[in-house]
This record gives structure tokens, sequence and C-alpha cells, in this order.
């Protein structure tokens, strides 16, 4: 479900995103696990929204970029572009809220 | 129309109990699921090097967590992660738990929900207030950190977070003395850069556009105040009860633990209950397990009588 990221590739699939949502994660982060959960629940009902996730401590330079020091760190990517950045755990409902003010 | 599962038994709570639970309840061939809010793995999932387990001098937690949901994933056994609970009835013969995806019924539950962690009490709101050091540590590499509390939990994220580059930690108990294991008491204070404080409590936080600066310490004897610089709190003050769904109807103590006997049954013909949400002295893996055993097997004898 999720494309998995890194510093070679984050930034062309970014650009080339119409609608996504990138988790950035640390592999012995908890609310990571939860938050990986809570997403793909979130695109079971959003088909048209694309899953990425990159872990952060494999890959600084994208943890320089999206300032991802905290795990998860949750982005919305619309339109070729990160639209919102939020760090921390979210629920379904939290979620749904986030992308769309994004 | 939502999905309607009928199975032999509910498992409310994927931590260590809930899921010791489930990997009995389908040896005993039971139709069984657990319901869990958040991810399997419960409290364990936060602790960084988990020492105390009979097998592992020292293992993740995650990774422990992992094992044991691959032996539950090995038998078959139903799992809904990131639940939520919206209705339930355990009174009556056929217990019924709805969740936001589907409808399950069954004769018998287990209440394995756990606990959830205490949150700091100060006037002021701050945004660098923690309770996870893995998720959370990174940004104060290099800075200086408050931990609050004395147990296991504090000494262990203590020492994970000096060994990812956390510069000095002060540690506040509110009791005389520290609770965690001696040989990770004496692990920490070896290092020489934590300044541990007993009787010691935080009655506030300075935080100036929305950074921590400091925070107030005050000694509980004497009543002096002390504002000591911090960039970041970690909160490791124990934990609460998470007994919402169910505490009109279960029997809990004053302080909202589940009442059992010893074959974790509640007052309520058909539930039972299992791990830290129960009242007992210890609260450990090894105590959840045993509980889940127990519920188990005696869930087991339940729905085949």
């Amino acid at each position: 479900m999720f494309v998995e990221l890194n510093d070679a590739n984050f930034e062309a699939m970014v650009a080339g995103t119409a609608s996504g949502v990138l988790i950035c994660y640390k592999k012995r982060c908890p609310h990571c696990m939860n938050m990986e959960k809570v997403l793909e629940k979130f695109a079971a009902k959003n088909a048209d929204v694309k899953l990425f996730k990159l872990d952060s401590e494999e890959n600084p330079k994208a943890l320089a970029a999206f300032d991802s020091e905290r795990a998860p760190t949750i982005l919305v990517i619309k339109s070729g572009a990160v639209a919102a950045r939020k760090a921390g755990l979210m629920n379904p409902k939290e979620m749904k809220a986030f992308f769309e003010a994004a | 129309m939502k999905e309607q599962n009928v199975m032999d038994l509910i498992i409310l709570g994927g931590g260590p109990a809930g899921m010791t639970a489930a990997i009995y309840a389908a040896r005993a061939n039971l139709r069984a699921v657990i319901l869990e809010e958040s991810v399997t793995g419960g409290l364990v999932n936060s602790t960084y090097v988990v020492e105390n387990f009979p097998s592992y001098p020292g293992i993740n937690g995650v990774e422990l967590m992992q094992k044991m949901r691959d032996h539950v994933d090995s038998l078959n056994v139903s799992v809904e992660e990131v639940c939520e609970i919206e209705r339930m009835e355990l009174e009556g013969e056929h217990k019924v738990v709805e969740t936001d995806e589907a409808v399950y019924t069954a004769r018998a539950v287990i209440l394995a929900t756990g606990r959830k962690p205490i949150p700091l009490d100060v006037p002021t709101a701050c945004e660098q207030v923690h309770h996870c050091a893995i998720c959370d540590g990174g940004p104060y590499k290099g800075k200086k950190v408050l931990v609050v509390g004395g147990g296991n939990s504090a000494f262990d994220e203590s020492l994970y977070m000096l060994s990812i580059g956390i510069e000095s930690i002060v540690l506040t108990e509110v009791m005389d003395r520290f609770f965690a294991a001696q040989a990770t008491q004496d692990e920490l204070l070896r290092t020489g850069k934590v300044d541990a404080r007993t009787r010691t409590r935080v009655v506030d936080l300075v935080v100036e556009n929305n950074e921590l600066k400091a925070a107030v310490l005050e000694h509980c004897d004497s009543g002096a105040r002390e504002t000591v610089a911090c960039d970041g709190v970690f909160v490791f003050l124990g934990q609460n009860p998470n007994n919402e769904s169910f505490r009109d109807v279960v029997a809990l103590t004053e302080k909202g633990y589940v009442i059992v006997d010893r074959h974790m049954a509640t007052n309520v013909p058909g539930v039972f209950s299992a791990g830290d949400i129960n009242d007992k002295p210890y609260r450990q893996i090894t105590t959840a397990m045993a509980d889940g055993t127990i519920a188990a097997l005696a869930a087991e004898r339940y729905v085949r009588s």
C-alpha cells in the first residue's frame, strides 16, 4: 500500500504526485506503526490518494528537507508540492480533517 | 450495512495479555477476534529495551511484540487495529461489540484494554512535552531535557536518550526514592549526565514564543522552588486504566481497575479480564501473559458450557 521513498527519489516522487500522503517514520517508533494503520484506513476511503513512507533515520537529506526529526511526521502532497505538515499521531477523524484542510 | 461477525470470543485490547489470550483461544479452536484501538503490542511498544522477559536478556519492545503478533497471525486470529468502539453490550448471553467497521457478537469477552500514560499536570500548555523518547527524542540531540518520573520507564528512556546524544537530563521523582531496577539506576547515574532528584515535583513550565525554556521545580518538603533550563520534557508518571467503555457495567476498584477472581472472571457472566487493567499488585509483561492465559482457558470453559 505504501511506496517507499528515499534520498534518491523523494523530490521527483513528490513533484509527480497529484494527491498523496507521506509518513516519515522511524523503525521502532510505536506511534509510527499506529499512524501507518490510520493512513491505511484513510486510503481505503480515498482511493485517489497515494501513500508514501520514508525512513527518516536512513535518509538524512529527506529528513532535513522535511524537518522530520520527530516521528511520525505526516506531509500532505497536493499538485506536486507539500501542502501541509504535522508531527505526531492523529486518529482517523483528525487525519481526514488535516488532509481536507491542506 | 456493517459486516456482521459471529465469534466465540471477543478480546478487547491487543497488548501482551490480549495476544496471549488470542493464542490460547485459537489453539482451543475458538473463533476469536482482537479489537485494538491503536496497534497490537500495547505499552511494550514504547519500551526501547526489555530486559526482564524470560528468553531474551535484552530485546526491543516493538521487536518482542512483533514476534508475539506473528504467533497470533500464524493461528489466523482476526485482528482489527485503529479500531473505534461505538457500542458495547456486555450483559446478556450474547455480547455485542460494534466498531466503526463491523459488528461482533460472541458469548464471551476478555477485557485487556490496559492503561494509558498519566499526563503532566501543570498550568502552562506546551508542545515540547512528550511520552515517547523513540518518537520524539531526536530533535533534542545536544540539548537538555527534563524527565518526570522515577520508575523503570523514566530510567530506561533516559538511557536511550543519552545514547542518541541528548546532552544532559534532569530527572525528578516526588517520592523519597526511585523505583527503577537498581541495576538501571546505577547505569544511568554512572553516566554523570543526569541530575536525579527525589522529593521534587514539576509545578510549571516556562514557555516563550511557543518554545519551552525552563521548568519550575519545587521541593516537596521545603517548598523551595528552582527554575531549571530545559528544551523538552519527557513524562513517565505511570498510567491510568482504560476503562471508559465498560466502567458502568463491570465492577471496578476505586482507582478504576477491574475486579476479577482467580479465573479472571468479572462480575458479569461471560466477561473476563486480563493484564494491566486488572486490580493486582504487579504489572509486568509476564503477569499480563499469565492473566491472558487464564482468561482464555476460563472463557473456553464458559463458551463450551
